[in-house]
């Protein structure tokens, strides 16, 4: 199997009045070609910063300080401003959650999907338009001609996320990053574009990386699966074995606190819970972050960092309990 | 015999519209039906989950039943009493027993205001004995997880799952009957979600509360609640017990949307019935059944008739010609 994508050892720091945040403190993890990878945590884990630092879409304070990523063998990290912009787009798209955000509210949808196009490729204006309502097709919207000249305003939210998939697609990338893509919809349309994006990816054998705070979302479209906490993967194997044989008590707690379909069958009154909160990233303490909230912690913990390491072919943990 | 139970909270035929204003004029143009002739009893003590998707007038109807929003057409009893014919001084007098605890832990919260006034502030709306207002106050922060010594603290200084837990510590400083919780773990994290549920059921235990829970998301209403409205378009259309609602849903909305919830499970077997489109609007919903077209199963009797809710052998209500 080929990696399209290959991140290694990647950092990002923020570098603030109070001090240096790391948001991304080594990270590393590859997408094949035609797989997804779904990256799970809770909100400040690092995992939209991490899709961030991949598309270099990260601002000041925030600074890639190190690390590869890898497309295709490329190493993106020292390419200028200008070459990036080349590959972001055309070869790495984004979706991000808000769609009615992400798209300018005073433009044709159409016109903001043809002009993606026009942004990387030499066409007339003309083809890029045939080429955007092609798009809006792909995505299953009905009647893509006529809705091409909608306003976002005039689409609701499930058609607007089809339009930024549309426009994320429509210079055929290799590798598509959508950070929760579904988490601004209700649940009858957060499964038509689910469905939507694994379809999309089976058709044009996208490498896809799924963001998302919501397991259930993540274990219907993810092969490979990354749980992030503090800056840092702590779980990170295929998705049968990172949901089915857990081994971070993080990753433990996270599947043992939702509340899941069908409970009523084992009434249970409490669900198990995670105590105390995610560390402050500017005070992390030292060796493992979840140590303070984790029941299976003792001394070594908190001596020296830990490492990722397997405990078998593909799934590796960050803990020395595991 | 739980029949014999008189309900805490009785709603029938709730109706709020909201008019849509048009021209220099502003003549009333037409109405949103965000909440369309719905009833349902809360029995004392336990919890009703309010269920459906955005726009389905769930918080409205939650709003509604408060009076927080007025009502446009039914009842509501509360405690053997009729709300909707309480002035304005008596509806203050009754609102210590029905407390709202709403969705957003940012925005419910003054910012310019410490904890202490906080939770302190419906003793001074409701007039009560100020000598030991800190003790009440600090005896309410515990109840809640939090330590008492963040009375002279701002909103700013916690997290959310904090927020949200003086959120509750307000709510329940009049000791209410019955407290409306409007997506109260939606804005939270996983981990932070489970604390607060926990949170709300013991303190259900421990005050003999009665909750109207509403929610969009679905294993968390299951989790929670004894019985389950499912709402459609302002439209209750279906209402029964967790596990009927959960475990057997009998009408086509119902089935959808459970089959639409993502498992946390990469080895769960999904038969998910996709709905087709998009919700329509409340300002002009479809004729007879508000569900006919979305509806997998419609024949042509649903696009004319409108089904009333009605009870089925097993004690649960369904709006469904065909089942």
């Amino acid at each position: 199997m080929t990696n399209v994508l290959e991140v290694r050892d990647l950092k990002t720091y923020f570098f603030t009045d109070e001090g240096v945040v790391k948001a991304v403190d080594g990270v590393s993890f590859a997408v094949e070609r035609g797989k997804t990878l779904g990256l799970v945590g809770e909100s400040g884990c690092g995992k939209s910063v991490t899709a961030m630092s991949i598309s270099r879409l990260v601002s000041p304070p925030g600074r890639v300080v190190g690390g590869e990523v890898l497309l295709n063998g490329r190493n993106l990290v020292p390419l200028s401003d200008a070459e990036m912009r080349r590959v972001r787009g055309s070869q790495i798209a984004m979706i991000f959650q808000e769609p009615m955000t992400a798209l300018n509210p005073v433009l044709e949808v159409g016109f903001q999907i043809a002009e993606a196009v026009l942004a990387h490729e030499k066409i007339s204006k003309r083809e890029a338009w045939l080429r955007a309502v092609d798009a809006m097709r792909a995505v299953s919207i009905p009647d893509a001609e006529k809705r091409a000249k909608d306003y976002p305003h005039q689409l609701s939210g499930g058609m607007r996320q089809r339009i930024m998939i549309a426009m994320a697609l429509v210079c055929n990338p290799m590798l598509v990053i959508a950070d929760e893509p579904t988490t601004a919809l209700d649940v009858t349309i957060q499964a038509q574009i689910l469905e939507l994006l694994d379809s999309l990816r089976q058709k044009y054998n996208l490498s896809l990386i799924l963001i998302s705070h919501d397991l259930g979302v993540i274990a219907e479209v993810a092969e490979t699966v990354a749980v992030m906490y503090a800056g840092k993967i702590v779980e990170i194997g295929p998705a049968m074995d990172v949901f089915h044989n857990p081994r971070h008590p993080y990753t433990q707690g996270l599947l043992q606190s939702i509340p899941r379909l069908g409970s009523s069958l084992q009434k249970k009154d409490r669900l198990d819970v995670i105590e105390g909160m995610v560390p402050n990233l500017l005070h992390l303490p030292d060796g493992c972050s979840f140590a303070a909230r984790c029941h299976k912690k003792t001394v070594e913990c908190t001596r020296s960092e830990i490492i990722l390491e397997a405990i078998s072919e593909q799934h590796e943990v960050r803990c020395i309990h595991a | 015999m739980r029949e014999a139970v008189e309900p805490l909270l009785s709603v029938s035929h709730l109706k709020k519209y909201f008019p849509i204003r048009r021209g220099v004029l502003s003549r009333v143009a037409a109405h949103v039906k965000a909440v369309d002739d719905i009833s349902f009893d809360i029995k004392k003590g336990e919890t009703f989950g309010l269920v459906g998707e955005s726009g389905c007038g769930k918080t409205t109807a939650g709003r509604a039943v408060l009076r927080l929003l007025e009502p446009d057409a039914g009842t509501i009893k509360f405690d053997g009493i009729d709300l909707r014919s309480l002035g304005p001084q008596e509806l203050r007098r009754r609102r210590r027993d029905m407390q709202i605890i709403f969705q957003d832990p940012y925005a419910s919260l003054n910012p310019r205001m410490t904890i202490r006034a906080i939770v302190g502030e419906p003793f001074v709306i409701h007039g009560t004995s100020g000598s030991d207002r800190d003790d009440q106050v600090a005896t309410l922060l515990k109840t809640v997880g939090l330590d008492p010594s963040v009375m002279n603290r701002y909103p700013h200084e916690f997290s959310g799952g904090q927020r949200q837990r003086i959120g509750i510590a307000r709510a329940l400083a009049l000791r209410p009957k019955l407290i409306v919780a409007d997506e109260p773990v939606s804005a939270l994290d996983v981990s932070i979600q489970a604390q607060i549920i926990n949170l709300l059921a013991d303190l259900q235990q421990q005050f003999g509360l009665t909750y109207l829970f509403i929610s969009h998301a679905i294993p968390v209403i299951e989790h929670i609640s004894t019985r389950i409205g499912v709402m459609y378009l302002g439209k209750l259309v279906e209402v029964g017990t967790s596990a009927q609602i959960c475990l057997s849903p009998k009408h086509p909305y119902t089935q959808a949307l459970l089959s639409a919830v993502p498992i946390p499970d990469p080895a769960a077997k999904k038969q998910r019935i996709v709905l087709t489109g998009d919700v329509p609007t409340p300002i002009n919903p479809p004729t007879g059944c508000r569900f006919h077209t979305r509806c997998p199963i419609a024949v042509e009797r649903c696009k004319i008739e409108e089904p009333p809710l009605r009870p089925l052998p097993d004690g649960r209500d369904t709006a469904c010609h065909l089942v």
